[in-house]
């Protein structure tokens, strides 16, 4: 699947490639700064379908704010310019002509601190069911069973779906964010440090969860926690300082990253 | 990318340098005493010392309490730090290591056994020219090879895994002459199996020494050579420039 | 000479004293406002209410043998003259021209009750305090017990069932007088009555109180249009104010660009809520009685100029013009509420592929409902109580007709109307007779205190079943 990787080169950073055919996400020279200051520095990478990729870094290296560039929720925040592509399925996503309310529903997203709304947990999932056309209400319920079934969360909550849905435990409602989220049945799936506000067992569910759903999406996780990457996802990219230092297949990453920087960070040595 | 050998010091949890530090030299403590045991039991077979031969094979406690409790480091270190890339490395490659050490340990066990069995037959023992120079050749092999892990010099490493080649063919040709031995001699088939034994263990420890040398690559460059041709290897170990 | 240790250990002691201080003082100062509160509660409740309580009676013979009979209001102590003076209320204006007697108690020879005292509510004279004689219909007579029972029976059938009786009457001096029994609303024997006939006719009084119209010119009667007037304009402030309070709030925490400007508008609207409060009456009285108003007369009313439709104070302008004083109210009030719901939630709509005016809706107002209620609470205590403004812009001493009523369009908003503070104002401050306010005044203060205080809890309440609702604070 792989098309190509550049060996160590000291010019340019290794990173993987992949065919059009096979990758979903292009991200392109990008380049963001937040009221002038940078933040991301002529990122360029793929992401492959069907597959989990794992940004990794230290605080401020900017895996965050690629990812809210990814589904363009910087467009709420004034300060913030930008330059350079990001192609989802070969459309630009800053086209003018792309409906940014359909490529957010097209790319999902799920936060560090579960943000469910304060309504009942039917009403959470169906959110985003009832922004689109109307549908017959058995169609409505059909999908919410199917969200919360792929969420792992069906069983724990079939009971009691009119309940509020901040009654439920903190994984239960990461969960819940995240049935809510493939309710509308995107294509990529973008999660931002989705465990580090949950206790060791959720976060092995939210972990399980997302290798699932790796046959029906495309995953995208940032996180802090290395072994988190390691465990789940199978390419991982190591971003420093806004800038994109090595991309590859996790295991090789893992075991014997290309260069110093990366081994640096992932062996927790003083950088 | 290469490792080097102090970049196991530079963890920002200092316990875990520690730990990984003590693991180096507890390996080096071993593979100095495995050294000796060589040493000691090829001394034992070609002077006929009975006594320093018992106290190699009583030895041979000593590395095996090694090579236990090395392993058990090892696996604390893994279940707690949970390492990854060159610290992952250094600790499967020290697993491994205390293994062939272990067996280079029970190799110079055998040898010192034959040493006494040897010293109670009264004829001239033939052969003893060979297992010197093999056993100077092996035991050059297994130094370079410790040094080559100290250090973390893979093309100390290279020359090392070269250098089995040599003692391979060393080897064949000392059991042929040891053959006709036999043949010509049928009194003295005792001794020259003995000593064939000896020169068997004595190329074994240089598999054992070609294996330390592969996981030193192994360790520095993240590349497995094990059961590579020599041939093969060239391009992908680069001399360092 | 203190070394260090003990420095330090005297520090402690004095910071600890002062630990245990400052609980005590933030304790004594709740209480203190507690009992303030509790102290003006108290006293509006007592002679707010116990003016309705039917009050004794008593016969008083004086030394030089005059006697009178009247209700004991209050003593003072008079510095000119030696001892202390009573007053009377002993009503029947039409025949001693006053209602009002200041006695000196040594001059009291003697105090009696006696039992057949009766006290009748008519109008439009006021009280009659006297004995009942006889009651004559058509060719019937009535005397002593019979006439007092028929009294009672009489007094339930409606005024105009009731034209063709008239009352026998002697006040205690000898004085007789004819009453007519329409224009006679009560009758009560107060020295005879139990206590539990006492309860029936204070419930009684204080419930005409709160039903019917003023008389003797806001001497004596109800409130029942000031309650009707106030509430009234309250719910059209509250309508007025909250789309345009909401709105406000909404644009300057969701929409506008943060950035100088917005700040200089939102200390602007805080400090519109310090602005006193007779301003906005007369910014009401000049933009919108004259100008606004006076335009309207012009082009929908010029066939009845020079009388004023809307070019003078009325229901509409005074809503209004209260609709802006408690407008900051309600803005700062949203705005706090819409800043307390997290960007989480925000985020949340947006990731999932809402439109901002979808977030807004769905999202953002709902959770912020509690908040819009609290403004809204607010400008209801504050709009209620406020009396300068509206003395420009609307209020009458006396309406001549409801807001309210049978002909179309049913709601009249260019009329003037009543309004328990203003009530209260002109009762304390322009009555003629100021004993008779005195009582009335305390009751209408306890009104109003009671009005508000059931429009917040109202308020109080929704707030609390919607919050409860979310199922958490937001």
């Amino acid at each position: 699947m792989l098309a190509s990787l550049h060996s160590a080169n000291t010019s340019q950073a290794p990173v993987a490639h992949f065919s059009s055919e096979h990758s979903c996400l292009s991200i392109d020279h990008f380049s963001l700064a937040y009221a002038g200051k940078e933040a991301l520095r002529e990122l360029t990478l793929s992401v492959p379908r069907h597959r989990v990729t794992a940004f990794i870094g230290p605080s401020g290296c900017g895996k965050s704010t690629l990812l809210r560039a990814i589904n363009r929720l910087h467009d709420l925040n004034e300060s913030v310019t930008h330059s350079g592509q990001i192609t989802l399925e070969g459309q630009d996503i800053h086209d003018p002509q792309m409906n940014v309310t359909e490529l957010r529903r097209r790319v999902g997203m799920v936060f560090q601190t579960p943000n469910p709304f304060p309504m009942s947990i039917y009403e959470n999932v169906a959110f985003g069911l009832r922004l689109q056309q109307r549908m017959p209400k058995r169609k409505r319920d059909d999908i919410i069973e199917w969200a919360l079934t792929s969420a792992a969360l069906w069983d724990e909550v079939k009971d009691r779906l009119h309940r509020s849905a901040w009654q439920l435990s903190g994984g239960q409602q990461q969960r819940l964010v995240i049935a809510r989220t493939l309710a509308v049945q995107p294509d990529v799936l973008l999660l931002d440090e989705p465990a580090s506000a949950l206790d060791p067992i959720s976060t092995l569910k939210i972990e399980e969860l997302i290798r699932n759903l790796k046959s029906e999406l495309t995953l995208i996780l940032v996180t802090h926690n290395m072994q988190q990457a390691a465990r789940v996802s199978d390419y991982t990219a190591f971003l420093h300082q806004g800038e994109l230092v090595e991309y590859g297949p996790t295991d090789q990453v893992f075991t014997n990253p290309r260069l110093q920087r990366t081994e640096n960070y992932i062996t927790g040595r003083i950088t | 990318m290469d490792i080097t050998s102090d970049s196991h010091s530079q963890h920002i949890s200092r316990q875990f340098n520690q730990e990984l530090e003590e693991l180096k030299t507890h390996l080096m403590a071993m593979g100095g005493l495995v050294e000796k045991q060589v040493q000691d039991a090829v001394f034992a077979l070609l002077e006929g010392d009975t006594r320093l031969a018992e106290q190699v094979r009583d030895n041979d406690r000593q590395v095996n309490d090694l090579q236990l409790q090395i392993d058990d480091e090892c696996t604390r270190v893994l279940a707690r730090r949970q390492p990854a890339a060159s610290d992952l490395r250094l600790v499967l490659a020290v697993i491994r290591a205390t293994s062939d050490l272990e067996r280079i340990g029970d190799e110079a066990s055998k040898i010192a056994r034959n040493a006494l069995l040897l010293s109670e037959s009264s004829s001239t023992i033939r052969g003893l020219v060979e297992v010197r120079h093999i056993s100077e050749h092996v035991r050059k092999m297994l130094r370079d090879a410790l040094t080559a892990f100290a250090r973390f010099d893979t093309d100390l490493a290279m020359q090392v895994v070269r250098e089995d080649e040599l003692v391979d063919d060393e080897y064949s040709s000392a059991m042929r002459s040891l053959m006709t031995f036999m043949m010509e001699d049928s009194r003295s088939i005792t001794s020259v199996l003995s000593i064939m034994w000896v020169l068997r263990a004595l190329e074994r420890v240089g598999d054992h020494a070609d294996n330390l040398a592969e996981y030193v690559v192994y360790l520095v460059k993240g590349l497995d050579i094990r059961h590579s041709d020599t041939d093969e290897l060239e391009p992908q170990v680069p001399k360092k420039s | 000479m203190m070394n260090s240790a003990t420095h330090t250990a005297s520090r402690r002691r004095r910071f600890s004293r002062v630990n245990d201080v400052w609980p005590w003082l933030c304790a004594a100062s709740v209480a203190l406002s507690l009992l303030m509160l509790g102290a003006l509660l108290a006293l509006l409740l007592v002679r707010g209410l116990g003016h309705f309580w039917p009050a004794t009676l008593e016969e008083v013979t004086l030394d030089s043998g005059e006697t009178f009979a009247g209700q004991a209001v209050r003593e003072v102590a008079l510095p000119q003259r030696a001892g202390d003076e009573r007053l009377y209320f002993t009503g029947n204006q039409d025949i001693e021209g006053v209602r009002w007697r200041w006695v000196a108690i040594d001059d009291i020879a003697e105090r009696a009750q006696p039992d057949d005292l009766i006290r009748l509510d008519r109008s439009p004279w006021g009280d009659f305090i006297g004995r009942l004689v006889a009651i004559e219909q058509h060719d019937q007579r009535w005397e002593g017990d019979a006439a007092w029972q028929r009294l009672n029976a009489l007094l339930v059938l409606p005024a105009s069932q009731r034209q063709d009786s008239q009352l026998l009457l002697t006040t205690v001096d000898g004085q007789t007088l004819r009453q007519p029994l329409a224009s006679v609303a009560s009758a009560q024997a107060p020295n005879a009555m139990s206590v539990w006939q006492k309860t029936l006719a204070w419930g009684d009084a204080v419930w005409r109180f709160l039903s019917e119209g003023p008389r003797a010119a806001n001497t004596d009667g109800g409130v029942w249009p000031a309650i009707f007037g106030t509430v009234l304009m309250v719910i059209l402030m509250s309508v007025m104010v909250t789309p345009f309070g909401v709105l406000a709030a909404i644009y300057l925490n969701e929409i506008a660009h943060q950035g100088r400007l917005t700040r200089l508008v939102r200390i602007g609207v805080r400090n519109l809520a310090g602005v006193p409060s007779i301003v906005y009456g007369v910014f009401g009285l000049g933009v919108f009685v004259y100008g606004i108003g006076g335009s309207l007369d012009e082009w929908f009313f010029s066939d009845t100029l020079p009388s004023p439709t809307f070019g003078t104070g009325g229901l509409l302008w005074a809503s209004l013009t209260l609709a802006l004083l408690t407008l900051p109210v309600v803005i700062v009030a949203t705005e706090e509420g819409l800043a307390r719901i997290p960007e989480a939630q925000r985020e949340g709509a947006v990731a999932l592929g809402a439109t901002r005016l979808e977030m807004l809706t769905r999202i953002v107002l709902p959770m912020a409902a509690p908040a819009m209620l609290t403004g809204v609470i607010l400008a209801v205590a504050r709009a209620a109580g406020e009396v300068a403004p509206l003395m420009l812009v609307g209020v009458a001493k006396l309406a001549p007709q409801m807001p309210i009523d049978g002909e179309f369009p049913y709601l009249h908003l260019e009329r003037k109307f009543m309004h328990l503070g203003y009530h209260l104002f002109d009762t304390a401050f322009h009555g003629e007779d100021v004993q008779a306010a005195i009582p009335l005044v305390y009751a209408t203060a306890l009104l109003l205190v009671l009005i508000v205080l059931v429009l917040n809890l109202t308020a109080i309440f929704l707030r609390h079943y919607l919050r409860r609702q979310r199922g958490n604070e937001c």
